[in-house]
């Protein structure tokens, strides 16, 4: 599935417009609101009102911490130093052209002169610099970000507008890593600030900016009229935002968002849930669907313990359950069933379809095969007096109603063959918990990154290492040489070619050792009101802009 | 027993149980396993590094022993200090201050929609007949037990979606404050009004209520004059009770309207583990148990100084 990212904007000539058109009628199922922003003369003013279904970010700056609703909101006001163009190639955006060392450990980018940030400041290198060392401190409680940045040892400005990043290994991701919400350049002075005033106003250089943040209520954003579109674009005629700001409000519950777009008391929602989306055409609204880079939406089996511990019984849970049915009814059509442990807006996904077709009869072979041929009095199959049995923890937080729903459904499937599937639906803190104690076989957990070095994150064998906080990424506890060597490899080449070539290599071992069940991208669904148009613009991590967002008036 | 040593037994009680109340709550947040470090750090599933996390606990005295972090929090406690919100950064009394009158306003609303729709449920109920009473009671008891999220559901697809009479979320009008009050106070009216009816149907069957209808008194008047009277006392009595659970209500009334308050803030503080939340919230809401308690009693040795005999 396509999508444009806020780079379509960039692309030279007058083709530019018809294709952004093209692209979000490809995108949404809603595609004739689109239509309608076209032939629409973009009408500047008016405050548009934003209802997310996230918890309310504690802080603002996406540095700290770093997760996706401060990704949602903070690409608003600030920018990154790349981005991603509708071919998911990384561009320069704050940066006007980069280069690397042949040894791979020297990365020089050049910014783009006469950027402000908007306290007046200017883009220079010593921002860079004072954003990257931000990232790296400790009291900065930077998780994201800092991962992000964990290569690179030092800046040093070498003139105002010259960065050169010191790494500590090759890393061809950098430039991906830059180009994510959570490394987005802040105001060297701003910075400087106590946490908590930076908290409540980041200063960026974006399309708007923070005026005030009225806890529990809402964040309120206006316009940057200084604002400096780092790359022109053919299709604008002024340079900044049309919308006079946007209310930032958090409404939790997905019914009550619902309503309030119905009757038109906000404009926009995210995290639609799928039944909505259905019937968000019949009702004249827009859908934007911007499924997020990084991984797909996966069940991840933990290979660590038994039962999973023998593949036979991996792929026998992976035969016996339906996923493309339950894709389709149980998400209303609102989502694509995915063979690949990636993000379909990842250009080097790999799918492999016939490794997760369902055959029960398959599954049954596979468990006789590994032993488990006895049944109990329940039909649940026994091995040496121990039940089948599968502990699933699912985390409210993460796993909306429709999802909880399909792995009910699998819990039924894979009874058919004789498994207990025991799911846990766990608060978030309580769901971490789980994992840190290795108390699960099964387990949901995407993960939001742009490019394919989060198979890296999340399948190499460093990975099962947990935090000091317990937390670790590789779930599936995937510990395998050959795909530890390839996964660096991938990630220090500079040819293009073999890099693509690495990756396919590496997914391909995770696919057939069957530790995983892609399931689809992961959702990122938008629904806006009749009055609204020009939306469809996004960052590299599919959080959208309202830079071209117009209202009725 | 004299005013003023009443008051003194009051307060005194209030202190003791306040103690109880906070060191109950110091030890069952020891019981929730995970590392109050790591929720400072972001919540759950961060990545903070060893050295942060060390920081961490240092700052907020993690790293001393439970006992001298027990009177750490008494300490602080006593000055009315609550600590700093692992979440927010910021003081909880600060944020529990911004949100507090939201809270109440709402709280207080519902109260009185609650009272008043209670006193007319109960007035029209000794006005009619069987089939009358009989429907009534029934209303009440649905009105009783419907939860708040249902009937704030329910509310929200009647009058904001289908009718447009009443935005579904806050908007800071007095409009908007419509639909949370009105899911706030049905299920405690239907609760009052059967509490009034049983003691109303009492009163007006008694000696008293028969001889004043024979000396030609309305059956409306008597119901205001005499039954009210005594019908009022058992629920106001549960008044105190009832604001609690208004304050608990909140915390559901707000999630579904999207307010701002209290109630908010507790789910968000237990969800992310923010510990100092969690207890500045809990301990203000035994207190505010407390002093409501109190007033009604207070409340009720004026209305029937006869109760004091009991």
């Amino acid at each position: 599935m396509q999508r444009t990212s806020r780079t379509s904007r960039i692309l030279a000539g007058s083709f530019a417009l018809p294709l952004i058109g093209a692209l979000l009628a490809g995108c949404s199922s809603t595609g004739t609101s689109d239509s309608t922003a076209q032939s629409k003369a973009p009408v500047t003013g008016g405050t548009m009102v934003y209802a997310s279904g996230d918890a309310e970010p504690t802080c603002l700056d996406p540095h700290v911490g770093g997760n996706y609703p401060q990704a949602l909101v903070a690409s608003q006001y600030l920018e990154s130093l790349f981005t991603k163009n509708d071919k998911g190639e990384i561009i320069p955006w704050l940066a006007e052209s980069t280069e690397v060392s042949e040894d791979g450990l020297t990365r020089t980018i050049t910014l783009r002169d006469g950027i402000k940030f908007t306290d007046g400041t200017k883009l220079t290198a010593e921002a860079i610099k004072a954003n990257v060392e931000h990232l790296k401190d400790p009291n900065t409680a930077s998780s994201t970000g800092y991962l992000a940045v964990g290569k690179v040892v030092r800046v040093e400005a070498k003139d105002e507008l010259t960065a050169v990043l010191k790494l500590s290994a090759p890393d061809n991701a950098l430039l991906e890593s830059l180009s994510m919400p959570w490394t987005a350049i802040e105001s060297p002075k701003a910075l400087e600030r106590d946490q908590s005033t930076n908290c409540a106003s980041p200063v960026g250089t974006g399309p708007f900016k923070v005026k005030s943040w009225e806890h529990q209520k809402a964040v309120n954003l206006v316009r940057n009229d200084d604002y400096v579109l780092p790359v022109a674009d053919t299709k604008r005629t002024g340079n900044t935002a049309y919308l006079d700001g946007i209310t930032w409000r958090f409404i939790p519950e997905a019914a009550t968002r619902y309503a309030a777009l119905q009757s038109g008391e906000v404009d926009v929602i995210d995290n639609a849930q799928p039944d909505t989306i259905s019937t968000a055409a019949d009702s004249g609204l827009g859908h934007l669907d911007a499924p997020r880079p990084g991984s797909s939406n996966r069940i991840e089996l933990n290979s660590s313990k038994a039962p999973f511990d023998d593949q036979r019984v991996r792929e026998a849970f992976i035969r016996a359950v339906d996923a493309n049915t339950g894709v389709s009814s149980l998400l209303f059509g609102t989502a694509q069933r995915s063979n690949s442990l990636l993000s379909s807006v990842e250009p080097l996904a790999y799918s492999e379809e016939s490794l997760f077709t369902t055959d029960t009869a398959k599954a049954n072979t596979l468990l006789d095969e590994a032993g488990w041929s006895e049944r109990d009095e329940q039909g649940f199959r026994v091995k040496d007096g121990k039940r089948l049995s599968l502990r699933f923890p699912v985390s409210t937080n993460q796993s909306v109603p429709a999802e909880q729903s399909l792995f009910e459904q699998f819990q039924a499937q894979a009874k058919a063959v004789g498994f207990e599937v025991k799911i846990d639906l766990l608060d978030l803190s309580s769901w971490y918990g789980a994992l840190a104690e290795h108390e699960y076989n099964l387990v949901s957990a995407p993960y939001t990154k742009v490019g394919p070095s989060v198979l890296r994150v999340l399948y190499h064998s460093d990975s099962t290492v947990p935090a000091p906080s317990g937390y670790f990424a590789n779930n599936a506890q995937v510990k395998n040489e050959k795909l530890d060597k390839l996964l660096v490899e991938a990630e220090e080449t500079n040819d293009d070619a073999q890099r693509a070539s690495l990756y396919e290599q590496a997914q391909k071992i995770v696919l057939e050792g069957y530790y995983v069940l892609p399931l689809y991208d992961q959702q990122n669904h938008f629904l806006y009101g009749k009055n609204v148009h020009g939306i469809g613009a996004t960052t590299a991590v599919s959080s959208p802009i309202y830079f071209d967002t117009f209202l009725d008036q | 027993m004299g005013t003023i040593a009443w008051a003194g037994r009051k307060i005194g009680g209030a202190l003791v149980v306040l103690w109880l109340v906070a060191t109950a709550i110091f030890i069952a947040i020891r019981l929730i396993p995970g590392d109050p470090a790591e929720a400072i750090m972001g919540g759950p599933g961060s990545q903070a590094s060893a050295e942060a996390l060390a920081a961490a606990r240092a700052e907020y005295a993690l790293d001393q022993p439970v006992f001298t972090q027990y009177l750490l929090y008494l300490g602080k406690l006593v000055t009315l200090d609550f600590g700093t919100s692992y979440s927010l950064k910021e003081p909880v009394t600060k944020v529990m201050g911004e949100v507090l009158p939201n809270t109440l306003w709402l709280s207080l609303l519902a109260l009185a929609l609650a009272w008043l729709l209670a006193l007319c449920f109960a007035a029209a109920a000794s006005n009619s007949g069987r089939f009358g009473s009989w429907l009534g009671s029934l209303l009440e008891i649905i009105a009783a037990a419907v939860p708040h999220f249902w009937l704030g559901a329910v509310l929200i697809m009647l009058f904001s979606s289908a009718l447009g009479w009443f935005p579904a979320v806050d908007n800071g009008s007095a409009q908007g404050l419509v639909l949370p009050v009105l899911t706030l106070a049905l299920p405690l009216a239907g609760f009052l009004t059967q509490l009034m009816r049983d003691s109303l149907s009492e009163a007006l069957g008694s000696q008293f209520a028969l001889a004043a209808r024979a000396r030609g008194e309305s059956r409306l008047t008597l119901f205001w004059r005499h039954g009210l009277r005594h019908a009022a006392l058992p629920a106001l009595n549960l008044t105190g009770w009832a604001f609690s659970s208004l304050l608990s209500g909140a915390v559901v009334v707000e999630a579904i309207f999207a307010r701002p308050g209290l109630g908010r803030s507790l789910l968000s503080a237990v969800l992310a583990r923010d510990i100092p939340m969690v207890t500045g919230i809990a301990l203000f809401s035994a207190l505010v148990y407390i002093v409501v308690m109190a007033l009604a009693e207070g409340l009720e040795r004026i209305i029937n100084p006869a109760g004091e005999q009991r």
